[in-house]
C-alpha cells in the first residue's frame, strides 16, 4: 500500500464493511480488508477473479507426472531385469509412481504458490492490522497522504466503524 | 437496525475463547497422559533395541509367518491414518458441515498414524539402517529399485500420503496459529505462533489464494484416499498367497480404513470434548454424522468378508476352499470371530439414533471397532501366511514381548504426539468453524462465504 499513513477502521458487522470498501475505491485509495474468516462478498468486491494458484498447480502436477514416468522407465532401462514376464519398460506398473508423483509434486507446487501469492512467511509488523481481525472483527486499512486523514477517518465512521485510529510508518 | 446475530448461536468470539482455552498451562491430567504415553514409547524402544542387539528371531515370527505383528501393525496405523484425509478432503469437496468440528483432530490423527505406520516397515527390516535402499538412487552396482513391485509402490504411495496429508495439514492450521499468536500471553508461545502462522493476517488476498490452494489440496488428496490403501492391500493382493491373492482387496481395504479411522476420531474426539467442554462446537449431530459413516463402512466391510468366502467356495479352488476354512475353525479362530463381532454385529446397534449420540454407547463402541480393526488384519495376514499351499510349510506364529512392546510403544509414540498437539495448536478449526455461523451482519442475506 501507497501513503505515509494507514487509516484502519474496525468494523463489527460484515454489510459496513463492504460499505467502507465501496467507498475507500470510490476515493481511488489503496486498502486491504481483513477478516476472521474467508468471504465471497469481500473477495468479488476487492479481488474479483480466479487466483493464480492454479497455474502452479497445473504445472507441478504435469511435472510429477512426467518425473515419476521418467524416474521409472529411465532406472529400468538403466538396469535392464525382467521380472514375472513383465517388460523392462512395464508401463502399467509405472502408473501408480507416475500417479503418485503427479500429487506429490501438484501438492508441493500448490503450497509454493500460496506462499508467493500470499507473500508469507513475512513475520513482521503490518501497519493497522489489530488482533481483533482474528477474532470477530472485520478491518479496513486504508494508505493515504497526511492530509486525507480526515476525509479517510470520516468516510470510515460514515460507513459504520466502531473505531477508527491512524498508524505510522506505511 | 436489527442486527443478524442471535443469542442462542455459536459466535465468532465463543468459537476463539474455546478453543483457544485449550492452550493454556496445562494442568497435572494433562502431564500424567504425557508420561504414561512416553512410557509406552519407552517400553517400545526397549523392545525395538532388544531386537537390533539380538535378531528379528526374538520377535516371534518363524516361517512361514516372517510378516507378523509389524505388518499387522503397519496396516492397521495405515488405516486409521486414512480416515483423516476422508474427513478432511472428502467431505470438504462434498461441503458436509459435520465435518468442521472434528477435521482438525482427523488430520492430526492422519499425520501422527503415518509417522506411527511408518517406523513398521523400518522395525520389520532387522536392520533399519539400511532403509535408503527402497529409495531410487543409484548405488555402486547401478541397481535401481523394482518399479513393478507394490513393495515400491507402497513407498511412493505411503511417502506422498505423509507429505500431502502433512501439508494439508499445516495450511489448514495457519490461520487458526495466527489467531492464538494475536492472543498468545508467554513469550514462548508469541514466538512460537508468530513463526509458525507465517505472518498470516486473513487479509482479502490472502484469503482468496488460501481458498484456491486449499481447494486444490482437497482435490489432490482425495484420489490419495482412494490410492494409498489400494496399493497396501496390492502389497497382498499382487501375491498368489491363498486370501490374499484377491481383486476385492482395494475397495475392501478402503473401506476398512474409513471404518477404523473414523472409529479412532470418535476415540479421541470424546475425552477431549469433555476435558475442554466442547460440547457447543462438537455437537451430537456430529456423532450421529459419524456413526452412520460407521454403519456404512461397517456394511461394506461385513459385505468383503462374506464376499471372500463366497470367492473361495465359487472358485473351487482348494487352497483357497481350506484357507477359509481355517479362519473360523483353526486354531486362530478366535481373532476370526472376535472380527466379526466387532466389525460386523457391534456397530449394528447404531441402527437405534438414541446410540448414534450416545456418547458412552460410542466410546465403547468405537474401542471395540479398534480392536476389530486390529483383528482383521491379524487374519488377514497371519492366517493366510500359516497356510500356504504345502502342508508341509504350514506353521504357527508365537507372539514374543518384543512384538507386544512394540505394539505398546506404537501406541505411545502415536498418543504423545496427540497429548503435545492439544497443548500446542488448537485442536478444533476454528476459522472452519466459524465459517459455518451466520456472518455477523446488519441486515440478514449478507456473508455467504
Amino acid at each position: 500500500m501507497r501513503g505515509s499513513k494507514a487509516v484502519t477502521g474496525v468494523f463489527k458487522y460484515i454489510d459496513d464493511t463492504t460499505k467502507a470498501v465501496k467507498r475507500v475505491q470510490a476515493e481511488n485509495l489503496e486498502y486491504k480488508v481483513y477478516s476472521p474468516v474467508p468471504n465471497h462478498e469481500i473477495e468479488e468486491l476487492t479481488v474479483p477473479g480466479k487466483s493464480p494458484v492454479r497455474f502452479v498447480t497445473g504445472t507441478g502436477a504435469v511435472t510429477g507426472l512426467v518425473f515419476g514416468f521418467a524416474l521409472a522407465i529411465l532406472c529400468s532401462l538403466d538396469y535392464p531385469m525382467r521380472v514375472s514376464a513383465k517388460d523392462v519398460v512395464s508401463v502399467p506398473g509405472f502408473v501408480v509412481i507416475g500417479y503418485e508423483c503427479t500429487i506429490l509434486l501438484g501438492g508441493i507446487f500448490t503450497l509454493l504458490g500460496l506462499l508467493h501469492f500470499c507473500r508469507i512467511p513475512d513475520i513482521f509488523r503490518k501497519p493497522g492490522y489489530d488482533p481483533r481481525f482474528s477474532d470477530d472483527r472485520f478491518g479496513v486499512v486504508v494508505g493515504c497522504e497526511p492530509q486525507q486523514v480526515d476525509r479517510v477517518k470520516a468516510a470510515l465512521s460514515e460507513a459504520g466503524a466502531e473505531e477508527v485510529s491512524v498508524d505510522e510508518g506505511l | 437496525m436489527n442486527s443478524h446475530d442471535s443469542s442462542n448461536e455459536v459466535t465468532y468470539k465463543e468459537v476463539n475463547d474455546t478453543v483457544l482455552r485449550m492452550l493454556e498451562p496445562p494442568g497435572a491430567g494433562w502431564y500424567v497422559l504425557l508420561c504414561a504415553c512416553l512410557a509406552c514409547v519407552g517400553i517400545g524402544a526397549a523392545s525395538w533395541t532388544h531386537q537390533i542387539m539380538n535378531g528379528m528371531g526374538d520377535a516371534g515370527k518363524s516361517h512361514p509367518i516372517m510378516w507378523g505383528a509389524y505388518i499387522t501393525n503397519f496396516v492397521f496405523w495405515v488405516g486409521i491414518a486414512h480416515s483423516g484425509t476422508l474427513i478432511s478432503a472428502v467431505l470438504y469437496l462434498f461441503r458436509a458441515h459435520f465435518r468442521m468440528s472434528i477435521y482438525r483432530l482427523a488430520e492430526a490423527m492422519t499425520v501422527f498414524a503415518v509417522l506411527t505406520a511408518g517406523l513398521f516397515p523400518l522395525i520389520h527390516l532387522g536392520r533399519p539402517w539400511f532403509f535408503y535402499w527402497l529409495m531410487p538412487y543409484p548405488n555402486q552396482r547401478t541397481l535401481w529399485p523394482n518399479f513393478r513391485s507394490p513393495l515400491l509402490w507402497d513407498v511412493f504411495a505411503v511417502s506422498t500420503y505423509l507429505t500431502i496429508s502433512a501439508t494439508f495439514f499445516i495450511v489448514g492450521l495457519i490461520p487458526d496459529i495466527a489467531a492464538a499468536r494475536d492472543r498468545a500471553k508467554t513469550t514462548f508461545r508469541k514466538v512460537l505462533y508468530t513463526l509458525t502462522s507465517l505472518g498470516w493476517t486473513g487479509s482479502n488476498r490472502n484469503w482468496k489464494h488460501y481458498t484456491a490452494a486449499y481447494l486444490f489440496f482437497a482435490a489432490f488428496a482425495t484420489p490419495l484416499v482412494v490410492s494409498v490403501h489400494s496399493v497396501v492391500s496390492w502389497d497382498f493382493a499382487m501375491s498368489i498367497v491363498p486370501g490374499w491373492h484377491a481383486t476385492i482387496f482395494p475397495p475392501y481395504f478402503v473401506a476398512g480404513a474409513i471404518f477404523s479411522g473414523v472409529a479412532m476420531v470418535i476415540t479421541l474426539a470424546i475425552p477431549l470434548r469433555k476435558a475442554f467442554g466442547l460440547e457447543r462446537l462438537i455437537t451430537a449431530d456430529n456423532f450421529d454424522a459419524m456413526s452412520k459413516l460407521i454403519l456404512a463402512t461397517s456394511g461394506i466391510v461385513s459385505y468383503a468378508y462374506a464376499t471372500e468366502f463366497y470367492m473361495a467356495w465359487y472358485s473351487n479352488n482348494t487352497f483357497e476352499r481350506y484357507q477359509f476354512w481355517f479362519r473360523p475353525f483353526g486354531e486362530m479362530k478366535v481373532a476370526f470371530w472376535g472380527m466379526v463381532f466387532c466389525n460386523c454385529v457391534a456397530p449394528q446397534i447404531l441402527w437405534i439414533k438414541s446410540m448414534r449420540t450416545n456418547i458412552g454407547v460410542l466410546f465403547v463402541l468405537s474401542l471395540i471397532i479398534n480392536v476389530g480393526m486390529w483383528l482383521e488384519r491379524f487374519n488377514i495376514i497371519l492366517q493366510s501366511l500359516a497356510r500356504d499351499y504345502i502342508p508341509s510349510a504350514w506353521g504357527a506364529y508365537n507372539f514374543s514381548w518384543i512384538d507386544v512392546g512394540i505394539t505398546i510403544g506404537a501406541f505411545g509414540w502415536f498418543g504423545m504426539y496427540m497429548t503435545l498437539f492439544i497443548k500446542f495448536f488448537p485442536a478444533v478449526a476454528i476459522t472452519e468453524i466459524k465459517e459455518i455461523l451466520p456472518v455477523p451482519a446488519r441486515q440478514a442475506g449478507h456473508g455467504g462465504h
